[in-house]
């Protein structure tokens, strides 16, 4: 009977997977801190530009394990740039061999046309109406990746967006929330209509943000452990093949991408999976399967030498449940307006 | 890059701000550090800064040395005490220094324990940093004191060897070419001080490679007439603490007298700048540490005190005096004696 039962469930078809990208500091390490650097992005060429060490492989091995797993999958790039830059970010993407299926740019002249200079800057409306109306042109049940960074307000939209979706949030607590973060009442009231039509259920499973800044994990405690803070995508790649969207080979290129493009070493690498292992994001037999493969691949430091007694209790501390694990993400309710509060305070 | 293990445990302020420390140091070099205590205090601190993982390992260890603690026996009873792992991952050649900011007894006994002194060194020197009087634009504001308290009492081929060991280490970290050397005694003369110090006065004048300025007393102490003073551990402690004292009684005594007295107060006002320079100049956290020389590794020893900045300085001379090879030009030194 639980043979059956077990059999039933690996027929059953998987949901299919979306996984959204946010394009500068998350894909591209995009360089505006400066004016002078931000004058100069729309005159970059494609070969100019120049992807998260890691991210390509990790894109690419996210697709080729959902599609081995018989699982639809999707790539969406969504950026808070002006479409007069997309030629050059899409020949990128090209160059990078990075198939997608969506990309979304800001119309920031007609913005700027239209007088509407708060939503120059301002990107919580325009990203989280975006996400609502791409939610429409998805399949039903479709499970959602985010990704994105700590520059701007990616954790508030991504969480905001995966909580309307989970309907956890009403349409009266999400336009005091967007008022309070400043959103054009435009786009407020965009926004409430596509939440109100939204097809509802936990679509969103993880999300990731790239540490560009190095914000301290704890800024991010306040989302819960759904979002996954990530100093590099060597830790966002151990993360997503625990959750098993990712095959061990495919993680072993992400980290060959880094040493050979980005400078990392075995040693380096070794430290980034104890770290993302000590705040509690890998279980610990996950963490030493990763690597041993690694290590098998010579992208992790070989054992030094130690003595016998540190060797053991290195094996066993893992196992004697040292290290802490977060709880699973859970659909734990979010106050917003507190966070917001926070979220600000905190940069 | 050099891999620096920092004694994560250790200080008045551990693990918090040796953590910061560290956390900045991986932020501004690509020094490898490795961070040595209880892993969940550790992570606790990490969480709330910046911080480059790339660039910190950390080593679970569960018992440390208080800065109270008796060294010896605190030692011998806790045998994975922070600073003696950290000291053993550098025997084991799994880091290339120490770098701690705890009970100094431990951090020394630790060096002896885990550590091979260096062929012909008789005895390993505990040195110190001081503000001092400078002479010229540019001159390190700092003097090396050694020992002050890795021995008692020393014969005269120790002190030289301790001249030595200075001149290295200055030579790298002050980045003085050819430091000056003196013997701190009761008088210039070069028969003044006892059999010991005479001897090493004769020994000090021929030794080549040595910049040997003669004796020093001890009101020339912060003239800056040399920049490495030797002495033997217990006048050298004596100096240290009596140093420390008068900074503390002077801060003291000036700010009794501006609670005291509005007139006094306005001359504070007046002259604030140059209190400000003096406190840079007496700020401890400026050069991070000192080190215990004469093993084959290098153990950077921080006040107790030590606050993110000290630590991350200290990380920093360490890591210069391992790419720099002060212990190998100790030993060639030594040998050439």
């Amino acid at each position: 009977m639980a043979l059956r039962r077990s059999k039933q469930r690996r027929r059953a078809p998987l949901h299919p997977i979306i996984f959204r990208w946010d394009l500068d500091k998350t894909y591209l390490k995009s360089e505006f801190d400066s004016l002078r650097q931000l004058m100069w992005v729309p005159f970059e060429k494609a070969q100019d530009k120049v992807a998260v060490p890691g991210v390509v492989p990790l894109i690419t091995g996210l697709r080729e394990t959902a599609t081995q797993a018989g699982r639809e999958v999707r790539v969406h790039f969504m950026s808070a740039s002006p479409p007069q830059i997309a030629k050059a970010i899409k020949q990128k993407l090209a160059l990078d061999g990075i198939e997608y299926d969506g990309i979304v740019f800001k119309n920031q002249l007609q913005h700027l046309v239209r007088g509407r200079f708060r939503n120059l800057r301002e990107q919580v409306g325009f990203k989280l109406t975006e996400l609502l109306k791409s939610r429409s042109d998805i399949p039903a049940g479709s499970r959602e990746m985010l990704f994105g960074d700590d520059w701007e307000s990616d954790p508030i939209i991504y969480s905001l967006y995966a909580d309307i979706l989970a309907g956890r949030i009403a349409s009266d607590e999400l336009g005091d929330v967007l008022r309070t973060i400043g959103v054009d009442p435009r786009l407020i009231a965009e926004a409430q209509e596509r939440a109100a039509v939204a097809r509802r259920g936990e679509a969103v499973e993880k999300i990731y943000i790239n540490l560009e800044r190095r914000t301290p994990p704890t800024t991010f405690r306040c989302f819960g452990p759904r979002l996954v803070p990530t100093f590099n995508y060597f830790q966002t790649a151990a993360c997503l093949f625990a959750d098993g969207y990712l095959m061990l080979p495919a993680v072993v290129r992400v980290a060959e991408a880094m040493v050979q493009d980005a400078g990392y070493t075995p040693g380096s690498l070794a430290n980034s999976l104890a770290d993302i292992a000590r705040r509690g994001h890998l279980q610990a037999a996950t963490t030493i399967g990763v690597r041993e493969y690694l290590r098998a691949h010579a992208l992790m430091p070989q054992s030094g030498r130690r003595s016998i007694r540190v060797a053991l209790w290195q094996r066993l501390k893992p196992w004697l449940g040292r290290t802490p694990v977060r709880p699973s993400p859970q659909a734990d309710a979010i106050d917003y307006h507190a966070l917001v509060a926070h979220w600000r305070a905190a940069r | 890059m050099p891999t620096i293990a920092v004694d994560a445990m250790g200080g008045d302020f551990a693990p918090e701000e040796v953590v910061k420390g560290v956390a900045q140091a991986s932020l501004e070099t690509d020094i490898q550090c490795t961070l040595v205590g209880d892993e969940a205090q550790i992570q606790a601190a990490l969480d709330r800064v910046p911080y480059n993982p790339e660039h910190i390992a950390v080593h679970h260890t569960p018992d440390f040395i208080s800065m109270e603690d008796d060294p010896k026996r605190g030692l011998r009873q806790k045998r994975n005490a922070s600073v003696l792992v950290a000291a053993r991952l550098v025997s084991e050649g799994q880091a290339d220094a120490v770098v701690t900011a705890g009970n100094t007894g431990a951090a020394v006994l630790a060096c002896a324990q885990q550590f091979r002194t260096i062929p012909g060194v008789q005895k390993a020197a505990l040195a110190s940093v001081y503000p001092r009087q400078t002479e010229y634009p540019g001159q390190d504001q700092l003097a090396l004191l050694l020992d002050v308290g890795a021995t008692i009492r020393c014969e005269a081929t120790e002190l030289v060897q301790f001249a030595l060991m200075g001149s290295a280490y200055a030579r790298h970290i002050s980045k003085v070419p050819s430091p000056r050397i003196a013997l701190l005694n009761m008088g210039v003369e070069e028969t003044k001080g006892g059999d010991i110090l005479v001897s090493a006065h004769r020994r000090l004048k021929t030794v080549g490679g040595v910049n040997f300025v003669g004796n020093i007393e001890g009101n020339d102490l912060a003239k800056g007439k040399a920049d490495v003073i030797v002495c033997e551990g217990f006048l050298g402690n004596v100096v240290l603490k009596l140093l420390e004292g008068l900074a503390e009684v002077v801060v003291d005594l000036a700010g009794t007298a501006r609670r005291e007295n509005w007139r006094w107060k306005l001359g504070f006002f007046v002259l604030a700048n140059s209190f400000g320079r003096l406190r840079d100049l007496t700020d401890y956290t400026a050069y991070g540490g000192a080190p215990i020389l004469g093993f084959e590794h290098l153990m950077i020893k921080s006040h107790g005190r030590s606050n993110a900045r000290a630590i991350n300085n200290a990380i920093k001379v360490a890591a210069k005096a391992v790419r720099d090879g002060v212990t190998r030009e100790i030993a060639a030194a030594i040998e050439r004696l």
